[in-house]
């Protein structure tokens, strides 16, 4: 019986499930009592039926995958560009200054502040979307791969020489895996980040490249009251975010980190 | 329960005491709704100017002298009107369309008068645009926001033109008016902005901005652009506030139609304008301060019959309270 019960706590999705159905109940039980005016605080049947009916009539899809494809743009550029500023970084000192330079400057900035400085330079079409989204996920990447170069041991470096490692050798088989653990986590941050900003810029810039994306849906039911379409919105962001986190990451992590021992 | 460590009775003693003392706060700061406090929620621009002379001259505050005047200025309608759900708003400005869309979902609210109608319009600087047929999928326009009185204008002009009133639905960049003017003056990314006084006459003083449309045209006939609506919690548990509130607002009306030249140099001031200006505005063609409730049909039947909305209203007690100056 205690061996069950230890099983069922220590499966994270029965757990995650779990408190997902509490969490729901709770919410039901608030709305039902009508503490909340209904039309700020629907009912989970309500909720669930107007995000049934965004789905089936296909925008919600849509204009989810347009807002992930814009994030998918965003990250795979600031990757890129961070991949070339902390490698650069690790080779020159002079280059480490300028980049740490450029991080206390640019990253205590949230996006939306920068926001009417972005639409006098690059306008308010997908451009400047992704140009927030490479801004809000680019710094917390850079500081997590300086932190993951800067934080392995000499004594490896020396270990793969006495395994008769040449240069190449050493980055592929130890400096990359040793640091993958910091990229990871730079990653899941700049992921997280890259949401919030994508909803954010939408929200303010409309219908950006034709249909537009989550954050307009979202706006739109907020603009015409359509409160369990917004929260339909929501519950949609919410899910993809867990998707991402419990299957993305998870995998990503057990073929790497893990597999090598580098976390628990 | 023996198992339980110091710690953990710590602990559960500290959320204890933490959880009561938040509860007490909560029971303080809900008691704000309380008879001698009005709470009047407008936006920017000029079609909120009796609302100026109220502030400026304190119209309101020689009728209530015990009563505390609370004036937000809000970004945008919804704000207003989730202010309202949340009734941290008695009395809210907006126009006509937005109000339906809150009555729609079952909001507890109801017209308490007109406020001003105004020439509202879409501008572009584009020469080849002369009406929005010549609009193309790449011309993107401007306006507060979607289900606000110039989308819903925009959709009516639409579906005359293109027989489909959403068919400009995923053109649409929401600015505020002043940041849509800034967009426009800098002919990049919007082609058009619908909006309305001060913006629409500066816009077009610019060579080569013309308008395309007209609320008018879009509409076939004048309506009311701005009203005020109230709550009918404070309609009904501060009925002479309510009373007093109105009779404020028709004299500050009356003040602005009797005696432009001093309500000019009042507004200019608020407004940070010239005199001059100002007076041009608010004595312009298709400018009128009225308490007259005018196109609430139109609307009506136009957002119905596009789903915008899914209710009409069969009697005007539904959407009016007691004595407001109505003209089909």
């Amino acid at each position: 019986m205690l061996i069950m019960k230890n099983k069922f706590i220590n499966n994270k999705y029965i757990l995650r499930l779990f408190w997902i159905v509490i969490l729901g109940i709770i919410w039901q039980v608030v709305a039902l009592s009508q503490v909340f005016n209904p039309t700020s605080f629907p009912r989970i049947e309500t909720i669930l039926s107007s995000l049934i009916h965004d789905v089936t009539n296909g925008d919600i899809i849509l204009q989810t995958l347009y807002s992930l494809s814009l994030i998918f743009r965003g990250v795979a550029a600031a990757l890129i560009i961070a991949i070339v500023l902390s490698g650069l970084s690790a080779i020159s000192q002079t280059f480490e200054g300028f980049v740490e330079t450029l991080i206390a400057i640019a990253h205590p900035l949230p996006g939306i502040a920068l926001l009417p400085l972005i639409i006098l330079w690059i306008g308010i079409g997908e451009g400047a979307i992704i140009f927030i989204i490479i801004h809000s996920v680019l710094w917390p990447l850079i500081i997590n791969l300086l932190t993951g170069f800067k934080s392995i041991p000499k004594i490896y470096k020396k270990i793969g020489k006495n395994y008769g490692l040449n240069t190449i050798g050493i980055i592929r088989y130890i400096l990359i895996p040793a640091a993958l653990p910091y990229f990871i986590t730079g990653l899941k941050i700049g992921w997280a980040r890259a949401w919030r900003a994508v909803i954010s810029a939408e929200m303010v810039f409309g219908a950006a490249g034709g249909i537009g994306g989550l954050g307009w849906l979202i706006f739109k039911k907020r603009v015409f009251m359509d409160t369990p379409g917004l929260f339909g919105g929501l519950i949609v962001i919410v899910f993809i975010g867990i998707l991402v986190e419990d299957i993305f990451f998870d995998r990503l992590e057990k073929i790497t980190i893990r597999k090598w021992g580098m976390s628990i | 329960m023996e198992k339980l460590t110091k710690i953990h009775r710590i602990c559960i003693v500290l959320i204890i005491f933490v959880i009561v003392l938040s509860l007490n706060g909560c029971t303080l700061n809900n008691d704000t709704s309380q008879n001698n406090e009005i709470r009047i929620a407008e936006q920017y621009g000029l079609a909120y100017a009796p609302l100026q002379i109220m502030k400026n001259k304190e119209i309101l505050k020689k009728r209530l002298p015990q009563t505390q005047i609370i004036w937000k200025q809000m970004g945008n309608t919804a704000a207003i009107r989730e202010g309202m759900i949340s009734n941290e708003v008695d009395i809210g400005f907006m126009a006509i369309p937005p109000f339906l869309i809150g009555w729609d979902k079952g909001m507890d609210w109801k017209i308490a008068s007109g406020l001003s109608s105004m020439p509202i319009g879409l501008i572009t600087y584009k020469d080849g645009i002369n009406s929005i047929k010549d609009l193309t999928t790449n011309d993107r326009i401007a306006l507060p926001q979607p289900g606000s009185i110039q989308h819903i204008l925009l959709s009516m002009a639409s579906e005359k033109a293109f027989s489909d009133s959403h068919k400009l639905d995923n053109q649409l960049v929401t600015m505020a008016h002043p940041d849509g003017m800034n967009a426009l003056l800098a002919k990049k990314d919007i082609s058009a902005h619908f909006t309305s006084p001060p913006y629409i006459f500066k816009e077009l003083d610019n060579e080569g901005f013309h308008q395309v449309l007209t609320g008018e045209e879009a509409m076939g006939k004048d309506f009311t652009f701005i009203i005020g609506v109230a709550t009918k919690e404070f309609h009904d548990m501060s009925s002479e506030t309510y009373e007093a509130f109105l009779d404020s607002l028709h004299e500050a009306i009356d003040f602005i139609n009797d005696h432009p030249q001093e309500a000019a140099s009042i507004l200019a001031k608020e407004y940070d304008l010239p005199k001059e200006e100002v007076l041009r505005y608010i004595t312009a063609d298709g400018t009128k301060y009225t308490s007259k409730v005018k196109g609430l049909e139109d609307f009506t039947d136009f957002m119905k019959r596009n789903n915008y909305i899914s209710n009409s209203f069969q009697n005007l007690e539904e959407v009016l309270w007691e004595d407001v100056n109505y003209e089909k």
